[in-house]
């Protein structure tokens, strides 16, 4: 169905296993020490890339600064052997816990700062690096000479030294493949991905995105650590200049680059592939040529496969989905927004009260008092530069309210941070659809689903979110990018996204823009069915037919106030309301025939 | 491990003035990264091979018995030319910022691949009558090379600031950087001035590569050991600006002297690296 | 002097015109206006070069520029002040009017034009050497029509100069405007406030939904009912 998922689900992590299991018999078998340590280089770059990639690649924050973290594994180590005699293989535990907690402590600092995300981040990462091996080198931990493990024994986990290293990195290598394939199927990786499209989106989608990240960048480090404490031993002789570099960072994104890195098998492909390439030109004497070879492959895959080997085989190996011709759409499932009744109630659902925007002096909304009918259509009408989208967004939560007070089913939501809003049942669309580019139309919805409407699994949020493609009449488009699909199809999906959460609330940004008259129809014909089966609906709109056939109540706003409010055909005929829209009536301006309803 | 000892005045004073000479080629080095970043969005990680590229280059004709300076006759217009056909690949694929950073690494992989297969690994020494000058000024020692370096950073930088800021191409260059679609509409060819704005950044780091091999010892891994400062020392400054980053080189190059002075050489990237991430934690508007 | 037919444009997947047909003869001060979502940015930025056509052709002075490179309609004779400005806001006043002005014909009048333009809005004379950003709306928008205005254009375009701004200003503005249009220079402007739009042009245009709803002279429109009828939906 979605093309984000080919195998099913229970297979992959017991293949990965017997495979593990499998390659743990080699050295018992007779296989010769050199390949002990090729292949123990190999599933090392494996966790080291595929544990980059779970933060980095899965949630698009590019990290320059795993090096980091990998070095303080490798340091923890180093300095528990060679200072206090532990056990090797009960340093390994200590140094991922040390990794992870250096990673928290730095996500809990960097993530909460807005503005830090492409090249921001990585340069952050980066220097991060190199102040801590400046700070390791320059106290005891190394104290310039780095740590010379020779003294500390092996344990014997197979017929040589090597083979310890070997079986240790496999078992990481396993448990890193299978914690990066878990992360991606399920409701955690969902988020991360939609995090990497469009964070703010995602926020708005109710995904917790500051937690999310800090856990998957935890995930992340305390891997590394691990695989930096059993390298510690490996070398035998740590320095700061060999880990604390920009080597390693680098290396792990080309690795995870070259090999895809949205899926999780695409870096330990990337790695082996590199970390042989690599290999092979040393072994020919060729090791300068090696570098360029690799830097050349580099290049040719960001010109080229921008998003890496293993999606362009996939899909080579996949035929297209079939294009059908849209259905009719479909009755709204039973019990939808049961919170609702039909037709108006009493009760307010939203009460906005003295609400205030300012940005960077402009005041672009001042003390607006706006009341929502439970299972009313209202509009938000008004000249360009109102102030009607900007209340929009401080309702969703894109925007921090200056002042005032948003009471919604008795919370107030001015103080909540997106995610929550749109958990408390409020939802929203974007004039301008923002659909996740690399998700399918099913998974665009189902994240809607599961992360505001709160279902545990991927599998549920896409039951529910096919249901509600089918309303939107989107169905047979459910495994296809959204880059496929034209401008009203894709108005739909955000229309179906935002629906997918049952909200009891919903706000429409300007959703016929752009649509022919045709177009238009439909989608009125939409917003009434989304009423009737109990949703309450804001809208913003130009189209002026649309706003006289939907709504109940109009409010106009102008220059961030709100201007006039009650039934459209009567406040479009209020001499404020028609000096708003027209300017100062030129003196020739017939009066107003009477109000005739457009269809 | 060494604690902090304080220095007499004369060595400090020739600490400082050693952190003025190296923080000036940082702020050289930074010139072209600033303004390729700051004005083209394209951020060149390959600049710092190519500085090193340039430096190997006047190393061998030093070699061949060609005066160091004489030799940026032919590696200025070469490197100009290098410069604006990278610029016109990576325009030609739309790459985005962050791409280019990886696009421009692999191309600094293959860089010093080249270096390392012509000119080994070894360490390499410019020889040039220019090492051999130094003067006394009021007790403090100024050799040649590093003049030599301060000279040109301080006048290429002021050079390039009267363009950007009193030349018509300089002002449609700060235009198209703000809001390219209305530049062209007022006629500004852009495609014609990025390739120029390209091929200058690389010409300036070809001159930055010979203050680099006048004044250092020359291997090709130490390409790798100046990106970390000199990127620090242009967000300190500010991209797209030319006086910035001479300015905040210098602060850093003084910073990281006065440092070592006072405790031991290998606290010293701890200056820079600090700076770094503060600008970046509490300005990382900087970056947009 | 301009003939527009059937033009077609189209933002990626999202048409905006579907095929407008527009004429402007020369010293012509004409309108379009229309609601939100009309497309009138998207017609004025096609006519400046900024968006490209999907069909349909553009004749300015008898030449066909439809395929033109977006630089080379300033040399033609084109100038814009877009909506909401977009000036240059970290370069000053005086830079951005002399980015008006950097093709060579304009460049050798530069300090005339420039004169010109200071005595049009006495307010910019001492604010030259302040960086754009720092002014108020009304000035930004002074320095955006100086802007085109240093380019010596045979066409102005105008995108909702009246946009977010106080009924003073705007009034001043306009004033600007007609004295532009009596010197000579041809004048399209799109506008969203009706008043203060037909009260300065000759004829004018009704968009509607990315077509022509209406043309004629402004009493005329306001006559018949298309104007309420696109704006009020009465």
């Amino acid at each position: 169905m979605s093309p984000a998922r080919r195998w099913p689900a229970a297979q992959v992590p017991g293949a990965i296993g017997a495979v593990a299991v499998a390659m743990a018999f080699l050295p018992q078998f007779g296989l010769p020490a050199f390949y002990d340590s090729l292949l123990y280089l190999v599933l090392h770059w494996i966790v080291l890339a595929t544990s980059w990639n779970i933060l980095s690649g899965y949630s698009g924050y590019f990290s320059f600064g795993h090096g980091a973290f990998f070095g303080a594994g490798l340091y923890t180590s180093a300095t528990l052997l060679a200072r206090w005699d532990w056990p090797f293989l009960a340093t390994l535990p200590v140094a991922a816990a040390v990794a992870c907690a250096l990673g928290v402590a730095l996500g809990a600092l960097v993530f909460r700062v807005k503005g830090i995300r492409g090249e921001v981040f990585a340069l952050l990462t980066l220097a991060v690096t190199f102040v801590l091996g400046t700070l390791i080198v320059n106290t005891p931990i190394d104290g310039g000479n780095g740590v010379s493990l020779a003294a500390v024994p092996v344990p014997a986990l197979g017929p040589r030294p090597s083979s310890t290293f070997y079986l240790l990195a496999l078992v990481l290598a396993a448990l890193t493949l299978i914690v990066a394939w878990a992360i991606s199927v399920s409701k955690f990786g969902a988020g991360l991905f939609a995090i990497h499209d469009d964070e703010d989106a995602a926020e708005l989608m109710g995904v917790p995105t500051f937690r999310y990240k800090l856990a998957a960048l935890a995930i992340s480090c305390a891997l590394a650590g691990a695989a930096g404490g059993v390298h510690a031993l490996f070398l035998n002789y740590v320095t700061v200049g060999e880990v604390f570099t920009i080597t390693v960072p680098l290396t792990v994104v080309l690795m995870s680059v070259l090999g895809g890195a949205r899926h999780w098998a695409g870096p330990a492909v990337g790695a082996v592939a590199i970390t042989l390439l690599l290999y092979a030109f040393t072994a020919a004497d060729h090791a300068v040529a090696g570098k360029a070879a690799i830097g050349l492959i580099l290049i040719g895959a960001i010109l080229f496969m921008p998003e890496g080997v293993l999606p362009r085989l996939r899909r080579s190996l996949r035929p297209p989905p079939r294009p059908a011709a849209p259905h009719e759409p479909v009755a709204a499932p039973a019990g939808a927004n049961a919170a609702a009744g039909p037709g108006v109630d009493g009760a307010p659902l939203l009460q906005a009260r003295g609400l205030a925007k300012s940005f960077r002096g402009v005041r672009a909304l001042s003390g607006v008092d706006v009341q929502v009918q439970r299972g009313e259509i209202l509009g938000l009408i008004g000249p360009n530069g109102s102030g009607k989208s900007t209340f929009i967004n401080v309702v969703s939560g894109l925007y921090l309210p200056s002042g005032g007070t948003i009471g919604f089913e008795g919370r107030d939501l001015a103080k909540l941070p997106a995610h929550q809003v749109a958990q408390a049942g409020l939802a929203r669309t974007f004039q301008i659809p923002r659909p996740f580019a690399n998700q399918s139309v099913l998974d665009n919805v189902a994240l809607a689903a599961m992360f505001a409407g709160g279902l545990r699994s991927p599998a549920e949020g896409r039951r529910e979110a096919m249901r509600w493609l089918a309303f939107a009449g989107l169905q047979d488009k459910a495994p296809v990018l959204p880059a496929e699909l034209n401008l009203h199809q894709r108005k739909f999906l955000e229309l179906a996204r935002a629906l997918a959460s049952r909200p009891r609330l919903v706000l429409l940004d300007e959703v016929l823009c752009g649509l022919t008259p045709t177009e238009i129809d439909d989608a009125v014909a939409l917003v009434r069915r989304i009423r009737d089966q109990g949703a309450t609906v804001v809208f913003v709109e130009h189209v002026m037919r649309a706003v006289m056939a939907l709504t109940d109540r109009v409010v106009v706003f102008d220059h961030g106030r709100v201007l006039a409010e009650g039934p459209a055909a009567d406040v479009m005929q209020r001499p404020e309301v028609v000096r708003a829209y027209l300017g100062e009536a030129p003196p020739a301006l017939p009066p107003t025939p009477p109000a005739s309803a457009h269809a | 491990m060494s604690g902090f000892t304080l220095p007499s005045t004369t060595l400090l004073a020739q600490s400082v003035l050693s952190g003025v000479f190296v923080g000036a080629l940082y702020g050289l080095l930074g010139l072209g990264l600033s303004l390729s970043w700051g004005l083209l969005k394209l951020i060149n990680l390959a600049h710092f091979a190519f500085a090193f590229l340039a430096a190997y280059l006047c190393y061998q004709m030093a070699a061949m018995g060609i005066d160091p300076l004489l030799s940026l006759v032919v590696i200025v217009p070469a490197f100009f030319a290098l410069g604006a056909a990278l610029h016109a690949v990576m325009a030609r694929f739309a790459i985005t910022p962050f791409n280019s950073l990886l696009l421009t690494f692999g191309l600094t992989g293959i860089v010093e691949a080249v270096i390392q297969s012509i000119w080994t690994a070894d360490f390499r020494k410019l020889e040039s009558s220019y090492g051999d000058h130094r003067w006394k000024v009021a007790g403090l020692y100024v050799p040649l090379p590093e003049l030599i370096t301060l000279v040109l950073a301080v006048s290429l930088s002021l050079a390039v600031w009267a363009v950007l800021r009193h030349t018509d191409l300089g002002k449609a260059l700060r235009a198209s950087a703000e809001d390219a679609p209305i530049a062209a509409a007022f006629g500004i060819h852009q495609k014609r001035n990025a390739l120029l704005l390209a091929g200058t950044c690389s010409a300036l780091a070809s001159v930055a590569g010979l203050c680099l091999a006048l004044g250092f010892t020359l291997a090709p891994a130490q390409i790798y050991a100046w990106v970390g400062v000199v990127f620090a020392a242009v967000m300190l400054g500010g991209l797209g600006r030319a006086l910035a980053p001479l300015v905040a080189g210098i602060v850093i190059g003084v910073s990281e002297a006065v440092t070592m002075a006072v405790t031991a050489p290998s606290w010293a990237p701890l200056v820079s690296f600090t700076l770094l991430i503060g600008i970046l934690l509490f300005r990382p508007g900087r970056a947009a | 002097m301009l003939e527009v037919h059937d033009l077609q444009v189209a933002y990626g997947a999202a048409p905006a015109l579907w095929g407008v047909n527009l004429s402007l003869q020369r010293g012509e001060l004409l309108c379009v206006v229309g609601p939100n979502g009309a497309g009138k940015t998207t017609l004025i930025h096609t006519l400046a070069g900024v968006l490209r056509a999907r069909a349909g052709r553009i004749e300015f002075d008898g030449q066909d520029i439809t395929s033109l490179a977006p630089h080379r309609f300033c040399s033609v004779g084109i100038a814009i002040v877009p909506e909401g400005r977009r000036l240059f806001t970290q370069m000053t006043v005086q830079e951005n009017l002399e980015i008006g002005s950097l093709l060579p014909a304009a460049k050798a009048r530069r300090q005339q034009t420039l004169e010109s333009v200071l005595v049009m809005f006495p307010a910019l004379r001492p604010k030259l050497r302040q960086a754009a950003g720092e002014l108020s709306g009304g000035q930004q928008q002074m320095v955006a029509i100086g802007r085109a205005l240093m380019a010596c254009p045979k066409l102005l375009l105008l995108d909702e100069p009246s946009l977010g701004l106080s009924p003073l200003i705007v009034t001043e503005l306009f004033d600007a405007i007609s004295r532009v249009h009596a010197e000579g220079t041809s004048v399209l402007l799109v506008e969203q406030n009706v008043g203060t739009a037909l009260r300065v042009a000759s004829r004018a245009y009704v968009l509607e939904e990315g077509r022509i709803a209406a043309e004629g002279t402004p009493g005329d429109l306001l006559a018949r009912d298309q104007i309420r009828r696109a704006y009020l939906g009465l």
